[in-house]
């Protein structure tokens, strides 16, 4: 087997790991827990003090945010990938094995947490004391709650001056429903309170059930690639035991593997002989394609040690943000379908498929988790790959319901003409929002005005309000985070999860250029808003598309009604005017550059649209909120 | 080939803040270095012209009548004598109104200048104020007369139109004044906007509105309707004759004839290069002192260069392309859309064509890559003609006229 570099640390192990003879951990010495935590609520440093703390990784090897893998997470101060590692520490002469299994702390990964918080039996729920609590803590919270985990409220950053400990103490108390005064107090930037943390979450966070006797049931919580060794799952043992090497079969999937090494992150993959009940760790599953790897799904053995049934709570990832990518330059259609190819390896939530716009060329219609997911993707995408993309705007999907056939169209040009079905159906959410009570009546309005409607309203203390509101995807990705972080000086907060699909009055929306519907243009969006977007489209269109020979109208239109237009004036003087001197060399230089910009247009019909136009025309305007 | 020369003069009362010629005002000490320099650069470089016959000199600006109107006779005595220039050669001064009198302009003539170039720009103070011109209109009316007196027969007046704050009605006022003086040559061109100049600061920093480009095309369409009906013929974009006045000169560019420049950042062209002067005066003035040439840099011509310049220039002017220049259809939406007219087989701009000339050359988009194209065929022929490879691939016209 060729060593990867998985097996870099390869024999390491450290003293005082709470190992028996046979090297099994005793499940009464094990706590498996998580953190959930607002974004810039200081997990990530957290998690720094905690592998320092436990001396998990030498000062040397310190870097800010060490369990944040990728670049990109390092400078958005995201975490995309769940991860999990091995703590040993001490309290009261018991030598424990604290696994700790960061979760994504992010509304498109929904459903990764929760997988994340299957694999814990506790919870630190970390709060900013000058922040206090926000929407997604809260969400994350519920998630924890309902899953039966033990919560352990912990304020942060109690240094900062602008903390307000005891505030934000009661806030955090009423929600969990404990006393103010068990809320434990730390700095994650100092180490202060830290170690006592450590004991909190040993004395309350019940120690994993599960007999090494039962058939092996372990939850894949995450998985990665290799380029060496390819697809490795980030597993909980919950029964039995996963020996480092076994044939294992995936319940879900439905396939068998031969796996080639168990290990635990300590926190650099560390292989063991085995992971026993409760323990946490990686499984080098010896497949080679990210997608047979699924979060949720129960690994066992195979033969006749199998179990019968998988663990609970599995789910297929599921795209609920639909955009179309293409090439900015029509050559690099190969490029972009390897780079996705590459990006797929890694990314098992990622969709695509082949299409053509005749506006556009050939590229892909894309299937992601969210609206950051894709831009993720898309950042990636430019980043890592080179690419120059144009994304259309993002979608959701749409059920479109003739009598008993249901048809799924998730790219609006495929959105059948009205009276051509019986109903469209959206997919709906349900968001929590909290905010200051300054910003409720903002944050009211908002929500009515994105077609929302409310579920729950209540207090969490006087200043600051938590609200409910049942909400179609499709308005919550037409920039209503910008849109609500706006209107409240970015003091409120959102989380969302999936509420099912709902009827709704939708129209498409085709833009059209003289006379010539442009398919990245359409739009699929209710019918009250169709005159607005209409409105807003065919305005931004004028100031992008420049003059041509003739008058081109910019027309918005449900079916074969225009319901806007505007006019783009023909071009009536393009002329190089004087040369001075005999200075023909300029002129013909002017001209030639002028040649090449002209290759940068695209024609749609008769009309020649600029690249620039089409990325600027798709792009959601932040600041004004208006789309297009 | 019948060839011309081009002397140029930088020197300016003042700067306009329009302008991107290669001027220079207050450097008036160095105008006699500077005759000096032209003579010792007629001796230098006259050697290389000794196979073309020369039809045109043409003495340009800057403001060439700030020198001595016996400099300018020495010079142009030194340049024939260097040349070979035909007696009945157009010889051309340009003047500012302010920097002639009936006496200059009697010397100018008697030394052989027989055409003079008037800077009038424009009768409408406000639009002279707009584009920092120092005369006053009466200067224009003034300069005209006394060039008359003094036995002119061959008269431009040079107009530029779309200054910040002027009307059609006030342009219109300016064509009739220029008319009732009855020059035999109009130069009009469309005020454009160069990003080096003070002018193209101030509007790039907001504090001058650039031309507005529909008001500018009514502008030039007004003229050509203006002028025609007084009996001038449009014969290049920006020129305006009456029969037998067109310019020798300007007309040498157009058609691609070879012209030798003297003075800074003068150009010259012949065959397939083109080069140029330094363009600072002093730089100008130490090469020539030094007895070398003062050549900035030059260029040589490909052929796709040659062929894009034939038809760029042949458009500007009646003249036109041969259709057969053509490919079977690329010309078909100019025509009916009324900006080409076949004439016995030339394709030539009408009007509104030539407010259009980038348009009919480059087309809309750029078109397909066609075996004619610059990439897939280096070394093509200069002119396309019949029997040229049909195009592939798809296209939807128009494309303009340019094959390769």
């Amino acid at each position: 087997m060729k060593p990867g570099p998985l097996a870099r640390h390869a024999g390491v192990r450290r003293l005082g790991a709470p190992y028996d003879r046979r090297g099994v951990t005793d499940t009464s010495r094990i706590r498996n827990f998580c953190i959930v935590a607002h974004i810039d609520h200081g997990k990530s440093t957290l998690a720094d003090r905690l592998l320092e703390i436990t001396h998990a990784v030498s000062e040397r090897d310190m870097r800010a945010q060490y369990l944040d893998k990728m670049d990109l997470e390092r400078e958005r101060g995201i975490t995309i990938k769940a991860q999990a590692v091995r703590l040993t520490h001490e309290v009261r002469g018991q030598v424990y094995e604290l696994n700790l299994i960061d979760t994504p702390g992010h509304v498109d990964f929904t459903y990764e947490v929760s997988r994340s918080l299957a694999a814990c039996e506790g919870a630190v729920l970390l709060v900013d004391a000058a922040q206090g609590i926000e929407a997604q803590t809260l969400a994350n919270f519920h998630l924890a709650r309902d899953a039966g985990l033990a919560i352990v409220p912990v304020l942060n950053k109690i240094d900062l001056p602008a903390a307000q400990p005891d505030e934000v103490a009661r806030e955090l108390a009423a929600v969990v429903g404990c006393d103010a005064a068990d809320v434990l107090r730390v700095s994650a930037k100092t180490g202060e309170g830290v170690t006592a943390l450590l004991e909190r979450v040993v004395e309350r966070v019940p120690a994993p059930g599960g007999a090494r006797e039962d058939p092996l049931r372990a939850l894949i919580f995450d998985s990665s690639f290799d380029p060496y060794r390819g697809v490795v799952a980030y597993v909980r043992v919950h029964d039995g035991v996963l020996p480092s090497r076994s044939r294992v079969r995936l319940m879900a999937a439905g396939i068998e593997s031969d796996a080639e090494e168990a290990g635990v992150f300590a926190p650099e993959p560390t292989p063991v002989p085995e992971l026993g009940p409760g323990e946490v760790g990686y499984l080098v599953t010896g497949l080679k394609d990210v997608h047979q790897v699924k979060v949720g799904d129960t690994i066992t053995l195979s033969g006749k040690g199998a179990a019968r049934e998988p663990l609970p709570g599995y789910r297929e990832p599921k795209p609920m943000v639909w955009s179309g990518l293409f090439p900015a330059e029509g050559g690099d259609y190969g490029d972009l379908r390897d780079a996705l190819d590459r990006l797929k390896l890694s990314d098992s939530a990622l969709h695509y498929e082949p299409e053509t716009s005749q506006a556009l060329g050939f590229g892909f219609r894309c299937g992601f988790l969210g609206l950051l997911h894709m831009d993720i993707v898309k950042e990636r995408l430019e980043r890592e790959f080179g690419l120059e993309l144009i994304a259309t705007a993002p979608n959701v999907e749409f059920h479109v319901v003739r009598g008993s056939e249901v048809t799924v169209v998730h790219n609006p040009s495929e959105m059948p003409p009205p009276g051509t079905f019986d109903v469209v159906r959206e997919p709906v959410v349900l968001a929590t929002i909290i905010t200051p009570s300054d910003y409720l009546g903002a944050v009211l309005e908002l929500c009515q005005s994105r077609r929302g409607e409310m579920l729950d309203l209540r207090y969490l203390s006087p200043d600051r309000a938590e609200v409910h509101y049942r909400l179609p995807l499709a308005e919550i990705i037409f920039d209503f985070f910008d849109q609500l972080k706006s209107r409240t000086r970015g003091y409120a907060s959102l989380d969302y999860e999936p509420w099912g699909y709902e009827e709704a009055d939708l129209v498409r929306v085709d833009v059209l250029l003289h006379g010539e519907p442009v398919d990245a243009f359409s739009s699929v969006v209710h019918r009250d808003k169709a005159y607005q977007y209409g409105r807003a489209m065919v305005e931004r269109l004028k100031e992008l598309i420049p003059r041509q020979l003739f008058d081109v109208a910019i027309q918005a239109a449900i079916g074969s009604r225009i319901i806007a237009r505007e006019t783009v004036k023909a071009k009536r003087k393009d002329v190089l005017a004087k040369c001075y001197g005999g200075d023909i060399t300029r002129k013909r230089k002017l001209l030639e550059q002028q040649k090449k910009g002209k290759a940068r247009l695209r024609r749609v019909g008769r009309v020649d649209v600029p690249q620039e136009a089409f990325i600027a025309a798709l792009r959601v305007d932040q600041r004004s909120g208006v789309r297009p | 080939m019948s060839a011309g020369i081009y002397v140029h003069v930088p020197f300016c009362l003042t700067r306009c803040g329009y302008c991107d010629f290669n001027a220079v005002a207050g450097m008036d000490h160095l105008r006699s270095r500077y005759v000096a320099a032209l003579l010792r650069e007629a001796d230098l470089v006259s050697g290389e012209w000794t196979e073309e016959e020369f039809v045109s000199i043409f003495v340009g600006g800057g403001t060439p009548t700030t020198l001595d109107p016996g400099d300018l006779k020495t010079l142009l005595t030194r340049v024939r004598a260097r040349f070979r220039v035909r007696g009945d050669a157009e010889v051309t001064v340009e003047a500012n109104p302010d920097t002639v009198d009936a006496v200059s302009l009697e010397r100018l003539l008697a030394a052989g200048f027989e055409r003079l170039s008037l800077g009038a720009q424009s009768f409408d103070g406000h639009v002279l104020r707009a584009l920092e011109r120092v005369h006053p209109p009466e200067a224009v009316r003034r300069a005209v007369r006394q060039a008359r007196a003094a036995g002119y027969r061959n008269l431009n007046l040079d107009l530029i139109y779309g200054a910040e704050g002027e009307t059609l009605e006030s342009w219109e006022r300016t064509l009739l004044e220029t008319i009732d003086l009855g020059p035999e040559h109009v130069s009009a061109y469309a005020l454009t906007i160069e990003p080096s100049t003070p002018l193209g600061r101030k509007v790039r920093a907001g504090l001058a509105r650039p031309p507005d480009p529909d008001l500018q095309a009514d502008m030039f369409l007004l003229a050509g309707e203006t002028l025609a009906s007084a009996g001038y013929q449009h014969y290049e974009v920006s020129n305006w004759a009456r029969p037998g006045f067109a310019c020798v000169h300007n007309l040498g560019y157009w058609e691609r004839r070879p012209y030798a420049g003297l003075g800074a950042g003068a150009h010259a062209f012949r065959g397939d290069r083109r080069w140029w002067n330094v363009r600072p005066p002093e730089q100008y003035l130490q090469l020539v002192e030094a007895g070398r040439a003062p050549i900035g840099g030059e260029e040589r011509l490909d052929s796709f260069d040659a062929y894009l310049e034939e038809l760029l220039l042949r458009l500007r002017t009646l003249r036109g392309v041969p259709a057969s220049w053509v490919y079977p259809g690329d010309a078909e939406p100019y025509l009916e859309g009324g900006l080409l007219e076949d004439r016995d087989g030339y394709l030539v701009p009408t009007e509104r064509g030539m407010l259009l000339l980038n348009e009919l050359v480059l087309g809309p988009a750029s078109g397909p890559a066609g075996p004619g194209r610059r990439d897939a065929a280096p070394g093509a022929r200069a002119i396309p003609g019949p029997g040229w490879p049909a195009r592939t691939g798809p296209r939807t016209p128009p494309w303009g006229l340019l094959t390769m």
